[in-house]
């Protein structure tokens, strides 16, 4: 899609590598079926969630075990072989786009619940545990994973982790790196690693926070300890209806100004309400400009009490409607139509563009007029959908791939959303992470000095760029020629 | 009080350009936690202040030496709090050691450690070079997460300018339970509350007492108040007894003591760790005082007394000393910053 992209993703070791050799010792590590040659077995893992970033590449292996996994890397170090960890490939920045010289290590065979411990509130997982899937393994136990992607009954913890991936409660709970204790991983020496440990801080540096949002640069996550919470008594759902998105980004910055921090803080304005409405019918007001979709969660104590502050508020700051959840089954509709937005957008646009800057809450006002300026500037529908607690935005940018220079189109507009995102004081990214997709916007957002710095760090872990080379830290040389163009 | 930034980053390039070892002091609070070290004094006291602070944020960005007292009394004045409840040291800590050092109060298990508030940093490297990682808004993925890597690093990946940091309203109301029990049962009873979606924010365990400390709204405090019974503490004394918790008060060794930290699951036995004598964040930290110097506890860290030029933190595996000895080159070559300060070997 760009030609700069393209210049990064070469592999080290060009022409030195003997693929023949590489494959047959490869298939001496892994069981018949786990390793996969065929253009048609592959196609499937060509792509993540960004489906306009495509690449087969050389070879997939899925692993069936951490041995295997280690013996994986100590061969592609090896043989100076690049090798790109993927999850489920929900990812949205190309994170997990394979590299075409390289192997791919699909770790969703990895996919077992260790140890579930439910006294000390914690469960070990394998990568490859889905999301949904431990928070359903523990519910028994009246417990739950706080992150909660849209994507979590399909995403990984590896993949999770590797993103430091959030969701709707993450605005009480954190992202998965307030909820991670320890991390095994494998360098790709083949050598494994943890970080972290059963108690809350361990001493020295923090390496497990590192590896959280690493985008599998610095080594293969192979196991990990998270934190599980106990379910509240009590959750408490309602949604509140604005004529404008000002006033109800008002109204998410005095609620939390007062001191108010909902488990949930969702905010959708007018394209992405109607979309989902007619997605999933569960009777949002179709005539209003913003939607606030707000949880609550503690003892009935608690939630009686925040209750009334919450609702004050939002009809303080202009709120026409709110409608406030009766029991258990209204709760989940009322949610339905926010975790189906990105699909509900999918149906009225053949393609669409999911952006995710994190601006200060002050600034939503003005940067959701901004979008909607460079909007009608580029022709392009936007649908915003966003944790409005926690300032970060989902503008969902809709195009039409088939129609000539659209994708174009929609890609300039989502860079000019990301680099707007940056000058108000925030940031190209808050949870979907850099992958291939906003490399151009990393020398926007850090200087020269902080991207050598990262680029170190990186050879600490992997000197010869062999994991996820081309990803998420873009090379010196990169960064010159994206000044130069800058400056030209 | 005032910006130093420029003076810092030359001291830390001349130091760069002689090889010259540095040795960071803020308050000078923490002399006694990690290895002893000697280097040129890099003093960050006067490198100070607030640089921004908004409340309907929820976040204060401070120069490095500002003071953790003052950033108490700031916040309190729009009712809000630092998150992770650290100590102040007589009024004397800074933010850039307590970040260093990784200092966490009693509510680590609810509230998170320094790391959950933490949301950006500036950074001067060990080649002189100033630096900005992470921001000012809640949630940050763009680059490696240098900001949280810093967190217990001592200094010794580079000189922390300032921070920004996360902050959280006070607590509307709020009182302490105590229970006479041993230590065994309290360990059971801390297991089972924990579980519970309780408004807790402190359960330590001291001289056959647990102290369970609620915090929130009036109405969620009286009702976990009358479910888990106890004696309700005055409030003075309540106060009291988490300062003293806050700022490690109740257990300073003497010149022949030496006081152990031992980290770990909540639900680990009581004789797993012999001679506790005080327990925190609901069974995760448990302290040991020993009378003599330096016999080393299996798995504690040394914390305070004994020998200071002794591994402090205990070993690490082979391979990830190696990998902490690169990441320790990438951002300080010559090894200039705090060397040795958190390991021997780094
Ligand atoms: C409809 C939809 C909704 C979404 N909603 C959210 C949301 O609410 N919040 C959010 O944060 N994200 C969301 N996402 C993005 C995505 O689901 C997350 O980034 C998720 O964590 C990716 O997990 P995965 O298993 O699919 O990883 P993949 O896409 O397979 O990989 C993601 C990255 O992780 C690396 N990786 C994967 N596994 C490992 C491992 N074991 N070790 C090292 N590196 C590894 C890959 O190399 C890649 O860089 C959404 C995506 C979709 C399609």
């Amino acid at each position: 899609m760009n030609s700069l992209l393209n210049a990064s993703n070469k592999p080290p070791h060009e022409g030195v590598i003997d693929v023949s050799t590489f494959v047959s010792a490869l298939q001496k590590i892994l069981p018949v079926g786990a390793v996969i040659l065929s253009k048609e077995g592959q196609r499937p893992f060509e792509c993540d969630g960004l489906t306009v970033y495509q690449q087969l590449p050389l070879v997939t292996a899925m692993p069936e075990t951490v041995d295997q996994v280690q013996a994986i890397l100590r061969l592609s170090h090896l043989h100076g072989l690049p090798l790109v960890p993927r999850g489920a490939g929900t990812g949205l920045c190309a994170g997990a786009m394979p590299h075409a010289e390289g192997l791919l290590l699909v770790l969703t065979k990895l996919n077992q619940i260790v140890h579930v411990n439910h006294k000390t509130c914690t469960a070990t997982v394998q990568p490859g545990v889905r999301n949904l899937a431990l928070t359903e393994a523990v519910a028994p136990f009246g417990l739950y994973y706080a992150p909660d992607p849209s994507s979590q009954i399909a995403c990984t913890i590896g993949g999770n982790v590797a993103e430091n991936s959030g969701g709707v409660h993450c605005l009480k709970y954190g992202l998965t790196v307030n909820n991670l204790l320890q991390v095994t991983m494998v360098t790709i020496e083949g050598e494994i690693m943890t970080l972290g440990g059963a108690g809350l801080d361990e001493p020295g540096m923090d390496l497990l926070s590192l590896m959280v949002g690493s985008e599998g640069l610095l080594g293969v996550v192979v196991e990990a300890k998270v934190k599980l919470l106990p379910r509240a008594p009590r959750v408490q759902v309602l949604v509140a209806a604005y004529d404008t998105v000002t006033a109800a980004g008002d109204a998410v910055a005095a609620l939390i100004g007062q001191g108010i921090i909902p488990a949930g803080l969702e905010m959708m304005d007018h394209l992405a309400i109607s979309a989902a409405e007619d997605f999933v019918k569960v009777g949002y007001p179709t005539d209003a400009q913003a939607l606030l979709i707000c949880e609550l969660d503690g003892t009935d104590a608690e939630v009686e009490e925040q209750l009334l502050l919450v609702c004050e508020c939002f009809k303080q700051h202009g709120a026409h409607h709110i409608r406030i959840a009766k029991d258990a089954a209204e709760a989940a509709a009322l949610w339905q139509g926010r975790k189906a937005a990105f699909p509900a957008v999918g149906r009225i646009s053949p393609d669409y563009y999911c952006m995710d800057g994190t601006i200060p809450r002050s600034q939503v006002g003005y940067v959701l007029t901004r979008i909607s300026e460079l909007s009608q500037f580029y022709g392009l529908r936007v649908a915003n959908v966003f944790h409005a607690g926690d300032g970060n935005l989902h503008p969902l940018i809709l195009f039409d791939a088939s129609i000539d220079g659209e994708l174009e189109q929609a890609e300039l507009l989502g860079g000019d959303i990301l680099t707007l995102c940056v000058d108000v004081g925030g940031t190209i990214t808050g949870e979907h992470g850099v992958g291939l997709e906003k490399m151009p916007q990393m020398p926007y957002q850090f200087g020269d000095a902080e991207l050598a710095q990262f680029r170190r760090l990186k050879a600490a872990f992997d000197s010869e760029e062999l994991l996820n080379p081309g990803k998420a830290i873009p090379t010196l040389k990169y960064c010159q020629e994206y000044r130069s163009l800058q400056h030209g | 009080m005032g910006d130093l930034t420029v003076q810092l980053e030359q001291q830390i390039q001349h130091a760069y350009a002689t090889k010259t070892p540095l040795k960071i002091r803020g308050g000078n609070t923490k002399a006694s936690l990690g290895r002893e070290t000697s280097g040129e004094a890099m003093d960050m006291a006067d490198h100070s202040g607030v640089i921004s602070y908004s409340a309907t944020e929820l976040v204060v960005r401070a120069r490095a030496g500002t003071k953790i007292s003052l950033l108490n009394d700031l916040l309190a004045e729009q009712h809000q709090r630092l998150p992770f409840e650290p100590p102040s040291f007589a009024g004397e800590a800074t933010i850039g050691g307590t970040v260093a050092a990784n200092q966490t109060g009693a509510s680590r298990p609810w509230f998170g450690g320094v790391k959950d508030s933490l949301l950006g940093l500036g950074l001067i490297n060990g080649y002189g070079e100033v630096m900005q990682f992470g921001g000012q808004v809640m949630k940050n993925v763009a680059g490696f997460d240098v900001t949280r890597l810093q967190c217990g690093a001592m200094g010794s990946l580079g000189l922390i300018t300032d921070v920004s940091i996360k902050v959280l309203p006070e607590f509307k109301a709020g009182h302490t339970l105590t229970f006479d029990m041993t230590i065994e049962a309290a360990l059971e009873a801390m297991l089972k509350w924990a579980n519970l979606s309780l408004p807790i924010t402190g359960m330590s365990h001291f001289k056959g007492l647990l102290y369970v400390r609620l915090q929130g709204g009036a109405g969620g405090v009286a009702s976990a108040s009358t479910f888990l019974g106890g004696e309700k503490l005055a409030s003075k004394a309540a106060e009291i007894f988490w300062q003293a918790i806050r700022e490690g008060s109740f257990l300073q060794p003497r010149h022949d003591q030496t006081l152990w930290r031992w980290s770990g699951a909540s639900d680990t036995l009581a004789n797993t760790v012999p001679n506790t004598s005080l327990i925190n964040w609901a069974g995760a930290e448990r302290w040991v005082l020993t009378e003599a110097l330096d016999t080393p506890l299996e798995g504690l860290v040394q914390y305070q007394g004994g020998d200071r030029l002794a591994e402090v933190y205990g070993a690490i595996s082979a391979p990830q000393q190696a990998l902490q000895q690169r990441i320790k080159h990438a951002f300080d070559p010559h090894g200039i910053l705090n060397a040795g300060r958190l390991y021997a070997w780094m």
